[in-house]
């Protein structure tokens, strides 16, 4: 019983600590620039991007591209670690972020080059996820 | 006595970690068991994500004996959705000690943020007797995470062991967090099943 005592505690800490999480996270998204990214973009497509966490993402850059990665098969978070310590690696890459909610991985280059979405593509398939899409925004 | 130690022993052998047993291309992972009968150490690294290669070092309170494997696990299919990840690998083992010792089966899992399905079926032969495991695990997430945050899992696990001839269920829990995991797993005949994880 005593055992079984540990794992409930185990368990009720975790839900509490992701609770905690997930309000923090609301109450920023009440002051966030609603509706700032969620708009067509000029090939039609919608832009599907969390306003809060990409605000949160450009904070900082400037003379910036991001590419915006649509990635299949990133299911968890230990799946995404391997995207995140590849593209953390090239030169190019000022700063990256992941957004499982979305399935959309988040990055920051430098407005001077030509962003290659065949490269992304092989970094995401040796991480063992595939690269679907593509959107580009400067900032 | 023999029969009975034996027995125990294997049933703790069916323990091992079997998540992700790949990781990403140029990833290495260290995961460690431990219970009331052995304690295991695991290693391997991933050239590609398709197989990993490594050597699981087991400590046998039991017996008091001290045995290797070199493994050996094969990504055979992969369906990547834009919610779900489906895998079916080969796993394979020999004994550095003697090669009459050795293992193979298949390990299959589905997973979305939500859900977690698994299968894993093993051979194992040796000088005293073959036999083999089977085991299903299915789960959920109470709360689904961002990417970061400390990520829960609840799960129910089946076992079988051709030797122990019964099926075995008991609950699992497993935390995440980072490049670090734990699970714990408790069943009233092999106590607690502790597995740490940490994958760079």
């Amino acid at each position: 019983m005593n055992r079984l005592s540990i794992l409930g505690v185990f368990l009720i800490g975790s839900v509490a600590w992701a609770d905690h999480g997930h309000n923090k996270a609301m109450e920023m998204e009440a002051h966030s620039h609603e509706g700032h990214l969620h708009e067509t973009l000029v090939d039609g497509k919608q832009l599907e991007v969390d306003a809060e966490r990409f605000d949160n993402f450009i904070k900082g850059l400037s003379d910036t591209q991001v590419a915006i990665v649509s990635v299949n098969g990133m299911v968890c978070d230990f799946c995404a670690r391997g995207i995140e310590k590849t593209f953390a690696k090239d030169a190019l890459v000022k700063k990256i972020d992941v957004d499982l909610n979305r399935g959309k991985v988040l990055i920051a280059y430098s407005d001077e080059i030509v962003i290659d979405f065949e490269d992304i593509k092989k970094k995401i398939i040796a991480n063992g996820q595939n690269a679907t899409d593509l959107q580009i925004l400067s900032i | 006595m023999g029969i009975v130690l034996r027995l125990f022993l294997i049933v703790c052998f069916s323990h091992q970690m079997e998540a992700r047993p790949i990781s990403y291309s140029g990833g290495s992972t260290i995961m460690t068991m431990s219970d009331n009968m052995k304690d295991s150490f695991y290693y391997h690294y991933s050239p590609t994500f398709k197989y990993s290669i490594g050597i699981e070092a087991i400590k046998d309170k039991l017996f008091d004996k001290d045995y290797s494997y070199v493994r050996f696990t094969y990504l055979v299919n992969r369906k990547n959705t834009r919610m779900s990840q489906r895998n079916l690998y080969f796993q394979s083992g020999v004994s550095l000690e003697d090669k009459d010792n050795h293992f193979f089966g298949l390990h299959g899992d589905w997973e979305t943020r939500k859900l977690f399905a698994g299968f894993g079926y093993k051979e194992s032969f040796n000088k005293f007797q073959d036999y083999t495991e089977k085991f299903f695990q299915t789960g959920f997430a109470p709360y689904v995470g961002e990417y970061g945050d400390l990520h829960t899992w609840i799960m129910l696990k089946s076992k079988h062991n051709s030797i122990k001839g019964d099926w075995n269920t008991y609950p699992v829990l497993k935390f995440f967090k980072g490049n670090f995991l734990i699970e714990l797993g408790y069943d009233k005949q092999t106590n607690w099943d502790i597995h740490l994880m940490y994958r760079f």
